[in-house]
Parts: C-alpha cells; structure tokens; sequence
C-alpha cells in the first residue's frame, strides 16, 4: 500500500491501541490482590464504615459501570477545558484529582528526562562518531568498553555510588530532593527549577536546582549514553563507507564537515528514533532513579500509589505514559515504513 | 531420539571449533568468547558454592556485625553478621534462575505468535500487533511491580513478571524479519512448489531470523538480571532466606552512610558483571551474524 | 540521499510535535501564570515606590546620624553591614529546619487525619482541651490546655469541663463552650461521610451520647458508658477545636496555594500553618510561623518563631541530608546503625526516648497446627526476641513481654515470667505432647510484610526462623512467606496465613488502646476469649489505678495460657539535632512539641 494509507492505518491503530491500554489497566488494577478500601483503614474497621468507604470510592457500582465512567470520564472534553488536565477520576487514597496530581508530579520528571536525555545523547554521539572514527583502535575500543559497561550497571547501584562520593566524600552536590532544603523554590512557570528560576531572575536558585538535578541526571545519562555510543558508532561505521562519504572527501571537504555535515546527519536517523524511545520510557518515570535521589517525579507517584492500590491514580499514570510511548512509536514506525516499503503490508 | 541425540551431538562436537573459530574473527569474536568467560564462571562459582561455600550464606551472626574484610571475612560481614563471600559464592543462583527462566518463557511465547502472526498476515496480524503495542505501551517497571504484587514472591513470579515485559520485544523483531523475509523470492518459489506452511516457517523463515532473536535473548538476559534486582530494590524480591545479590545490594544501601562499603560493592560488581557478560555476547553475535547491522 | 536528510528534519518536527503536544499543558499553565504575575507586578511596583519612600527617610536620618556623630562614611557603611549579618543571623536562629520521611497522609481535618505526621501537625497549630504532659512516663499525667479544670463523675459517664476564658481566635473572635460542641458534633456527624478517619476508627459515636454547653465557659460530655481513658480521647488530635468560620459540616480537603483553607482547626495553638505544598499526594514543604493568638503567649513559647519542614523520601537520604547538615534536625525515620553512628558525630547530637510501636506475632487458632495452643505456646517459647532487638535494631528495641509497653499502667512482664522467651526446653517438651517429633515435624508459614511498612520486616523474619528452627533442629520447619502490604492485609483478612507478624502504633497512650489487641477480630486470627473482654470492660470502667493494674496482670496472664498473640518488641524513639538545637522531649506519648524546642 501507499505510504499515505500506511500512514493513515497506522494512526487509526493507535486508537484501539490505547483503548486496549486503557482497559487492560483498568482489569489488572481489579484484579491485583488487595482492597483500595481495606487499605484506608489502618486499624480496626468495621463493615459499615468500610460499605461507606466503598461507596465513596464508587466501588459498589458494577464493574460495567464503573468501566463506562472511566471511559467517559476520559473523553470529557468539558472538564479538560476547565481543568487543563482530562478527567482521570479521583485518587482513591487521597481524593484528589488525579489529573492535577499526575500533572504536579510530571514536570520533576520531565526535567529528569531532559537533562539525562541532553548527557545521554551529548556523550552517547560525541563519543560514538570519535570511536567510528577512529576504528579499531585503542580509544576505540575503550568507547565499545564504555558504552558496554554503561548500560550494564543497575541505575540505582551508580546513583548510590555517586552520592557517596559526591554528596558524602566529597560534599560537592547535594544527595536528594530537587533543591537545597534552606532555598525556596522558585515560582512556578513550567514547573522546571531550572527553567523557572532562570524565568524569575534568580541565577542563585538557577545553581541550587541545577546543583540537585546534576547527579541524578548525571547517573541516568550515562546509563543511557552506553547505547548512543554503541548506535551511533555502528551507524556511523556503515555510513562512512558509503560512497558518498568518499566523494565529498575526494572533493576535498574538511574532514570535521564530512563527518559531522554529511556522514552523521545521515547515519543520525536510527539514534534520533532510540532518543525518541528512550525519552518516551523516561517519562514513564526513572522509578528506580527517583527512589534513589528522592525525587519527586511520575515514578515514586507510580510506585507508591500501587502500595495502596490507588486504582484511579494507576490508571491515570499508565495511560500517561502509555500515549508518549504510543506516540512515538506511531511516528518510529511511519519513519521505517517510509524507508522500508516492504514493512507496510 | 535418534535425531535429537545426533544433533546434540554435532552441537557439542562443534563447540569446541567453534569457540576457538570466534576468536579468529577478529574483536567481535573476542567480545563474544569474553562474555562466554564470564557468564560461564559466574554459573561454575554458582554451581560448586555448596561445596566451597565457607559458612552458610544465611546463617546470621556467624561474625561480628557490619565487620570490614578482612582474612577471616575476605570480603566482610553485613548488618546480620552474614558472611559477604558465602552470600557472593550463592548469591548469584537466583538471578541466573530467573533470568534464564523469563528468556526461556519469553522466547517459547513471543517468537511462536511473532512468527505465526506475522507470517499470517491480515487480521490476525494486525490484531495481535494492536495487543502487542498495547503491552509495549505499559510502563515496564510497573508491569513487574503489578505482576510480583498479583502472584507474590518467587523464583517463577519474577521471571514471569520480567517476561511479560520483554515479549513484545521478541514479536517485533521477529516480526519486523519475518515481513522482511517473507516476500523473498526463494520463499515465493517454495510457496509455489506447494510447500506447507510449517515448513515454509521453520525450515526457510525461521533459520534467518535466528540470528537477530539470539541478539535479543542476551540483551533480555542481561535485562532480566538488571529488572530482578531492581524488583528485589522495590521490595518484591523472594523470601530473605534466600542468599541474592540483589537483597545485599538493597540492604546495602542503608548502610553505605556508616561506611560499611562492601556490603554493597561485591554484589553490585557481581551484577555488572553478570548483566555485562551477556551483554558481551550480545553485542559480539550482533555484529558477526548482522554484518550489515540491520536493526 | 538527499530525502534522508528530509526525513531527518521530518522526523524532528513529527517529535517536536509530540514533545510540543505534551508541553501544551504547560502553556496553558505558563499563560495563567504570566497573568498572574503581571498582576504581581503591578503590586510590587506600588511596593516599591513605598520602598523607595522609606529609603529615602532612611537615607535622611543616615545622613543626620552621619553629621551628628561624625563619622566616616566607611564606617557608616560597615554598621549597616554589621547590622544586615545580624538580622540574617537572627533569622537563621529563630527558624528550625526539620527533615523528615514522613508525609501528612490525606488532610489537616480532625475529622479525618488518622497518620502520626497528620496528627503531629495539627498538634502544632491546634489547641485541644487537655493533653499530656510533656515528658511524661506514663502518658496519664494530663494538663489543660484549653481547659482550665475539669472534673468527672463518679460514674465515668459525665464530665464537666471549665474552659480557659479571654481566648481568642485570629481576628478576635472569643472561644467558648460553644466551639467546643461544635467541635465534637462536626467530628461525629462526619463518620458516615468519612469512615476513614480517626472519629470513626475511635468510635466516637459510641463513645459520645451527647454534649451540653451548660455555660459560656462550662461544657460538659455525656458518655454512653464509663470511660476512665476519656482524657486520652479529649486529648488525641481528633478532638482538636475547629474554627465555625472554617470549618462547615463538610470536610475540608487540602486546597493549593491556600494553608487557611486546608484546615478548618482554629489557630489557637503555638504556630499557624502559613505553607503546605504537596506534590501529587506527598508533602513538599510545610512551613509554621509562630502564632501571635496562641493563648500560652505569657509562657515564652513558642521557643522559635518559624519552623520549616522538608521531606526526604527514605532514612538513608535523611541520614545523608542530617550529615551534611542540611538540616537542623531529623526526626522520623533515620535507621538504628545510622543513629548510632551520628552519635559519634562530634558535630551533631543525638536525642534518645521512649517508643510507643510494638510488633507482635499472630497464629491463626482456627485450624492446624495453630489450632492446638500447646503448640502455638512451644512456638512463642523458642522466640529469641534479644536476637532481633540486638542484631537487626541494634538494642535500640526493646524486647517485649507484655502487649502493653514498659511505662505505661498494666504493663507487665508475663511472658518472660511464664518462660516464654528462648526457652528450648518447653518447646520440646510441648511439641513433644502435641505429638510431634524428628520424624513428624512441625511444618508451618511465618509472613512477614515485605513492602517496608514494618521496620526490617525481613531481617527480622529470618532471625525469628533461626531461633525457632534451632529450638528442636529437624523437627521444626518454617517457610517464610512475604507479601506488600496490600496483599498482606488481604491475606490477613482471608486468613491463609499460619502465622504472621504486625504492629501496632497508639491513638492514645492508656493500656485500654493496646489490651484488645489479644483478640481483636480485625486480626482474623479467630481467637475469642469471653473472660479477657469482661476484664477489659471493667478496666475501662473504673478510674483506680491498682484495681486496673490488677485486671490488666489478669488479662496477660489469661494471654500467656492462650498465645493466640505474643509480643515480640517495642521500639525507641530518637531524633538527631545541630548541638546548638535544645528542649526535644522524647516522652511516651511519641508526640514531637516543636514549640517547645529552641536554638
């Protein structure tokens, strides 16, 4: 079929993709053991306070039911006005409403992400097209070394390393938190630290939170550069062969401009779409990296909320994640089908 | 019997030659036999630790708390007086069993429907695509979490929990190849010489898309690894008398303030070293099967 | 070639899009905040030409000092300076930096707060009519606090309370009998509507028949049964006093932005809550300032005028966050080995009390083997309780005989006096009669809550397991099982699990909020005990100390027959301070009294 048609199924599949998603949180959320409602009574409880908790969580209605408000809820386009947020219902641990929680919760993760995105790919590429470059080679070997080993290491094993060396050793960084306990942050714009403070003016909050948001991101990023490196080097590698690599050289082109101009812009495509995933998954909240760091993001609110089977809550953050990560693979594979014909049948 | 005992033994009898050919394939060759070096000692240390084990790894107090290493401790006590070396010489069972278990579990679900559904075609490739995506789109973490949490701790909950995340990996790749491969003409011909489908599958299809699924069974391999300790971090590791990096590792954590470093380092570095071994091999079989590097 | 850059840059625009989609709320946002800043200019610009005013006198009256004393304007310069430092130094003197882990869990209402930080909090910022003395032993010894006197009849039933007169709540409003009512009824009006919170989980509607205003000043409870614990009651933080003018008949649920609206307790305690910001259910900073309406203003307190609280999310980043001195104090939770560790710290100091939270082992009497006591009693002699509290909790725990802690009335050592602790010898003998052996073994589950709302549930499994499998080696087997506390509670309440450890932390410190534990049903271990209740009823019932030790003793010595509950430990209580930080009280009550603390 025509790339147009392809284009035109695909974004039709992500509907009943995320219908799918939808649902299928909303049954293992009910069908995980344990009750959102015993769950509220830390003590004794007896049945009528807990028949009352029920109904107040909207329990007692049939499953059908409450399926069908979950749903509409969704699709309330009214409410996503009024609110900013659409209608993911209330917590049933705290009965707020999850929207504004999710949407509270997000902007410490997004931050995380992008700076871990920003070391990821910096290091990940530069490190990659110098490796390609210089095949073969010791330094070369040492980047394939590095960029192995980095992803092998569990995030939160490097987290703790570096706040031990960074924050207790050496007392360069703080060790937790998004910003120095004795420094109020700054007023919120976008919900960023960094970006916020740099909004207000205030280039001493500007440091503080970078200072916070340096290790955790610093422990992410390097993480993630192992795979940039090993993309961006192979790539690389194919592309350098390429004829035309060696025409713009025979043209007598600066070698920083064959490599960076041509050679990378045209090996960059496949690490662009991995960045696209790799941001995609990081949003769905560094659970373990924000465990470690106390940060306040989209992860520990996923962790904690499954602790108390805050079904509402669940749901709301999965679905989040779940349209990014949707998302972008709509778009990943747009790109391949546009490339390889034979992938769109 | 007859057939598979012949063909164990060509695999054995090709091992050897085979092993010493990769090393004559240059750098890849020597990544892969590296990542074999480690895997397979960390598997043998796993396998002899209860003959060469010097104290039960869970037995508490067998000396002094928290105690730095030293030649009676080689490599310390932790906060229960365990010994650090009997708990590394075990510890490394579960996440071998683990991790074995969900690539097995991931390799026997997801390349059979990757291949039938693929190959199919029409609706019930695109459907089984849809549910696919649907799991992809499930923040991975929180799939492990609410699977352990559903079925509680143990060794098959964990590699369930971690398998599930892991499918829809395999039915891509596969995938991807099998759509690849499928409009080949050598395929095309075998179809019109009124081949059936399962041989068309198994004896033209599946043989090229082997090499691209043992790159991704490192890769899970070494993910599994990675995912069981972080499940173990969260608290839905198995019951604590059972000797794991991963418990150590979370323990250790608490105490890295007081200074008590080893409890933490040994088993980290065991892990690094676990998930990087695979990794190795991985990498080295992606280069040398993939010349071209096709993702 | 050239399409594959095309497609580069498509692809970046189609991800810029989706990056874009997602920072679209943020506009929104961003909008609404820009306007709202505008108008925030607008006032600081007024502000500042007032300012500027006032600099302007200043620089006048500068300039005459300068003339009048004739000084340098160096000199000058450097006073100013000088003066500067000492306001800053004055600041940082006066406001106390808390870190904690904990988190207030779902609001500051008294009508429906039930968590330890929850209560805490509104034990700043609210007046109640009685609590308990600070550094008090056995957590009995009550003071008024908006009360001035009380006095209860000889029934238990009806108690009369004079109120404190000249109170007043910010803006002048007076307190009187009236917002004591108020105050009550609001609390039992609200169980159906929140059956969560503490009024339900206290009963108050059992409890409470009817309240009277009988003057201005006089109030006076009418109860449904004789309560000698009542002053507990009045003391907890559900029965804080609310302000009418905010607090309706409805709950009052946290509001952004606005601390007033968050609580409806009247601020008529030693700070007001001039900060609370959470972040998507979790505390991010709460901040109390130093109430000017506090009716104890004569007394000095509170001690500092600001008070900030941060959140850590683990013990071990706290421990970290104390040891770089981030903070002026940790309190709740920092792990016994970091504690102990910290006093060896010659620049920080380390405050030690008495704890309240104890755990306890439950079997499940209703079927095999548990069913049998014999075996449930040889089971709660081969526990090594010092194992534990020494190994895992470094002696920081207490080992506990008696489900009421030491300190308290009715609490005793029965368990230890019936041999109940590391007693090989018992075990065998009784397993031995229950018919079991080398060659038929005791085969049981022991869970643990694996999800760390139990301190080192773990750890502490594994020693119990030890210690029990060593009473008789071969011929008892555990498994232990774990699960996260939801699923935990759920197995409790199903009852599949043999035999299972849990905890208890008081809502008041009287052995009337810990005796029941023995047999209550909620536990689902299915062990009644008909003899044990009438006891507690008569406790209950009587205000004469010695009568209540005795009953109690009964009760544990019914309970030692029984072990259908043993109790394992009761926990310590610290906190961690700069040297400079002085008057924490680690008393009984668990209560932290910030007001009382200074610099």
């Amino acid at each position: 079929m025509g790339l147009r048609t392809y284009v035109i199924t695909r974004i039709l599949l992500t509907i009943p993709t995320l219908l799918l998603l939808l649902s299928m949180v909303f049954v293992i959320m009910r069908v995980l053991p344990g009750d959102p409602v015993a769950l509220h009574f830390e003590k004794k409880a007896d049945p009528a306070q807990m028949d009352a908790m029920r109904r107040i969580l909207g329990l007692d209605k049939p499953l059908w039911e409450q399926y069908a408000d979950y749903l509409l809820g969704i699709v309330d386009v009214n409410y996503f006005v009024a609110h900013g947020y659409p209608n993911l219902g209330k917590s049933m641990q705290t009965f707020e409403e999850v929207g504004g929680q999710i949407f509270s919760a997000f902007p410490a993760t997004l931050e995380l992400a992008l700076y871990s995105m920003a070391i990821a790919s910096v290091v990940g590429i530069l490190l990659g097209v110098a490796s390609s470059k210089a095949y073969n080679s010791i330094p070369d070997h040492l980047i394939r070394g590095f960029g192995t080993v980095a992803y092998a290491i569990p995030v939160f094993f490097l987290g703790i390393i570096f706040q031990l060396i960074f924050g207790v050793y050496l007392g360069w960084l703080p060790t937790g938190l998004r910003i120095n306990p004795r420094v109020d942050p700054p007023a919120t714009i976008t919900g960023l630290y960094t970006i916020d403070s740099l909004l207000g003016g205030n280039p001493y909050k500007f440091l503080e939170s970078l200072k916070a948001l340096l290790l955790p991101s610093l422990t992410l990023g390097i993480i993630l550069s192992g795979i940039f490196v090993r993309l961006t080097r192979s790539n690389m590698l194919e592309t350098l062969r390429l004829d035309f690599v060696t025409a713009a050289r025979a043209r007598g082109l600066k070698e920083g401009t064959v490599t960076y101009g041509y050679a990378l812009r045209n090996a960059f495509l496949p690490v662009l779409t991995m960045m696209g995933l790799q941001f995609a998954m990081l949003l769905g909240g560094a659970i373990l990296t924000e465990s470690t760091f106390s940060w306040p993001g989209l992860g520990s609110y996923i962790v904690q909320r499954i602790n108390f089977r805050d079904y509402t809550a669940i749901q709301g953050a999965v679905i989040m994640f779940g349209l990014f990560v949707t998302l972008v693979s709509l778009v990943v594979d747009i790109l391949y089908a546009y490339f390889d014909p034979r992938i769109r049948l | 019997m007859r057939k598979t005992k012949t063909k164990l033994r060509s695999i054995l009898s090709s091992l050897i030659p085979g092993l010493s050919s990769l090393a004559r394939r240059g750098p890849s060759g020597w990544m892969v036999l590296v990542g074999i070096a480690i895997v397979s000692s960390i598997v043998i240390m796993t396998a002899i630790a209860p003959w060469i084990s010097p104290h039960s790894p869970i037995a508490s107090r067998v000396g002094p708390i928290r105690a730095s290493p030293s030649l009676q401790f080689p490599l310390g006590t932790n906060h229960l007086g365990q010994d650090m070396f009997s708990r590394i010489l075990w510890g490394g069972s579960l996440m071998l069993q683990v991790s074995a278990l969900s690539v097995l579990i991931c390799f026997l679900v997801g390349v059979p429907i990757g291949l039938l559904a693929s190959y199919t075609g029409g609706m019930v490739d695109s459907t089984t695509s849809l549910v696919i995506d649907a799991v992809y789109a499930f923040p991975g973490l929180v799939i492990a979490i609410a699977i352990a949490a559903m079925l509680g701790p143990g060794v098959v909950n964990m590699a369930l929990s971690i398998a599930v995340v892991y499918i829809p990996s395999y039915f891509r790749i596969v995938r991807s190849q099998v759509l690849s491969i499928k409009e080949l003409t050598y395929v095309e011909a075998a179809r019109a010489a009124g081949a059936k489908w399962h041989t068309i599958l198994f004896r033209y299809i599946l043989p090229n898309v082997i090499p691209s699924i043992v790159v991704v069974v490192t890769i899970n391999f070494a993910d599994a690894v990675l995912t069981a300790a972080g499940l173990t971090f969260i608290g839905l590791g198995v019951a604590k008398n059972i000797p794991d990096w991963g418990w150590d590792l979370t323990d250790g954590r608490q105490y890295l303030g007081s200074g008590a470093w080893w409890i933490i380092t040994f088993p980290g570095i065991m892990i690094v070293l676990l998930a990087l071994g695979f990794t190795l091999i991985g990498e080295g079989l992606s280069e040398l099967l993939n010349p071209k590097l096709q993702r | 070639m050239v399409e594959r850059v095309d497609l580069a840059i498509i692809a970046l625009v189609l991800i810029g899009i989706i990056v874009a989609s997602g920072t679209m709320y943020y506009t929104a946002t961003t909008l609404s905040n820009i306007s709202a800043m505008s108008d925030d200019l607008i006032t600081l610009t007024d502000g500042v030409t007032e300012l500027t005013g006032s600099i302007d006198d200043l620089a006048t009256i500068t300039s005459t000092l300068a003339e009048t004393v004739n000084a340098s304007v160096a000199e000058i310069a450097d006073l100013k300076a000088r003066l500067a430092e000492l306001e800053a130094t004055l600041a940082v003197r006066e406001t106390l930096i808390v870190g904690t882990t904990d988190s207030v869990e779902l609001t500051l209402d008294p009508a429906q707060a039930y968590d330890y930080f929850g209560w805490n909090m509104l034990q700043q910022i609210s007046g109640t009519l009685v609590s308990v003395k600070p550094g008090s032993v056995t957590g009995s010894d009550f003071v008024g606090d908006l009360a001035a006197s009380w006095n209860a009849s000889a029934d238990l039933k009806t108690w009369d309370f004079n109120l404190r007169q000249g109170i007043t709540f910010p803006g002048g409003v007076a307190f009187t009998a009236t917002d004591v009512k108020y105050s009550v009824d609001r609390a039992i009006a609200l169980i159906p509507r929140i059956p969560e919170g503490a009024p339900a989980g206290l009963g108050y509607d059992l409890i409470f028949d009817r309240t009277e205003v009988l003057s201005t000043y006089k109030v006076r409870f009418h109860l449904k049964f004789p309560f000698s614990p009542f002053l507990g009651i009045l003391a907890a933080r559900s029965s804080a006093i609310v302000d009418q003018r905010y607090a309706s008949i409805a709950q009052i649920n946290y509001t952004a932005a606005n601390p007033r609206a968050s609580t409806p307790v009247a601020f008529v305690g030693p700070y007001t809550l001039v900060r609370w910001d959470r972040v998507a259910g979790r505390d991010n900073e709460i901040k109390l300032d130093a109430n000017p309406n506090y009716w104890d203003l004569a007394s000095g307190l509170p001690e500092l005028k600001h008070i900030i609280f941060r959140f850590y999310r683990d013990a071990a980043t706290l421990r970290l966050a104390i040891e770089a001195r981030d903070v002026d104090m940790a309190f709740r939770h920092i792990s016994p080995t970091d504690v102990l560790d910290l006093e060896n710290n010659p620049n920080l100091r380390v405050w030690w009390g008495t704890g309240a939270q104890i755990q306890y082992l439950c079997f499940q009497t209703e079927r095999a083997p548990f069913d049998d006591k014999r075996v449930r009693m040889a089971v709660a002699a081969a526990l090594n309780r010092t194992a534990v509290t020494e190994t895992v909790f470094l002696g920081l725990a207490k080992n506990l005989y008696s489900i009421v802690p030491p300190g308290m009335l009715g609490h005793t050592e029965a368990f230890k006096d019936a041999g109940l602790d590391e007693n090989y010898a018992l075990t065998q003998s009784l397993l031995t009669q229950a018919g079991y052996s080398t060659s038929n073994p005791l085969e049981f589950d022991l869970w643990y809550e694996s999800s760390g709302h139990y301190p080192s549930s773990a750890d502490q499994a594994l020693l119990y397991e030890e210690s029990i499998e060593a009473a008789w080696p071969g011929a008892i087997q555990v498994t232990l099982k774990s699960a996260e506390w939801a699923s935990y509670k759920s197995n409790r309440d199903s009852e599949i699990m043999d035999a299972f450890i849990y905890g208890w932390y008081p809502d008041y410190v009287d052995p009337d909020d810990y005796s029941f534990l023995y047999w209550a049903s909620w536990l689902h271990t299915n062990y009644s005990n008909s003899t044990q209740v009438d006891l507690y009823d008569q406790a209950r019932a009587t205000s004469n100390e010695t009568l209540r030790t005795q009953l109690y003793a009964q009760i544990d010595d019914i309970a030692v027959d029984q072990c259908s509950v043993v109790p394992l430990w009761v926990s310590g209580a610290w906190a961690v301070t700069k040297p400079t930080v002085y008057g924490i009280y680690l008393d009984i009550t668990q209560d932290m009294r910030y007001w009382l603390i200074s610099k």
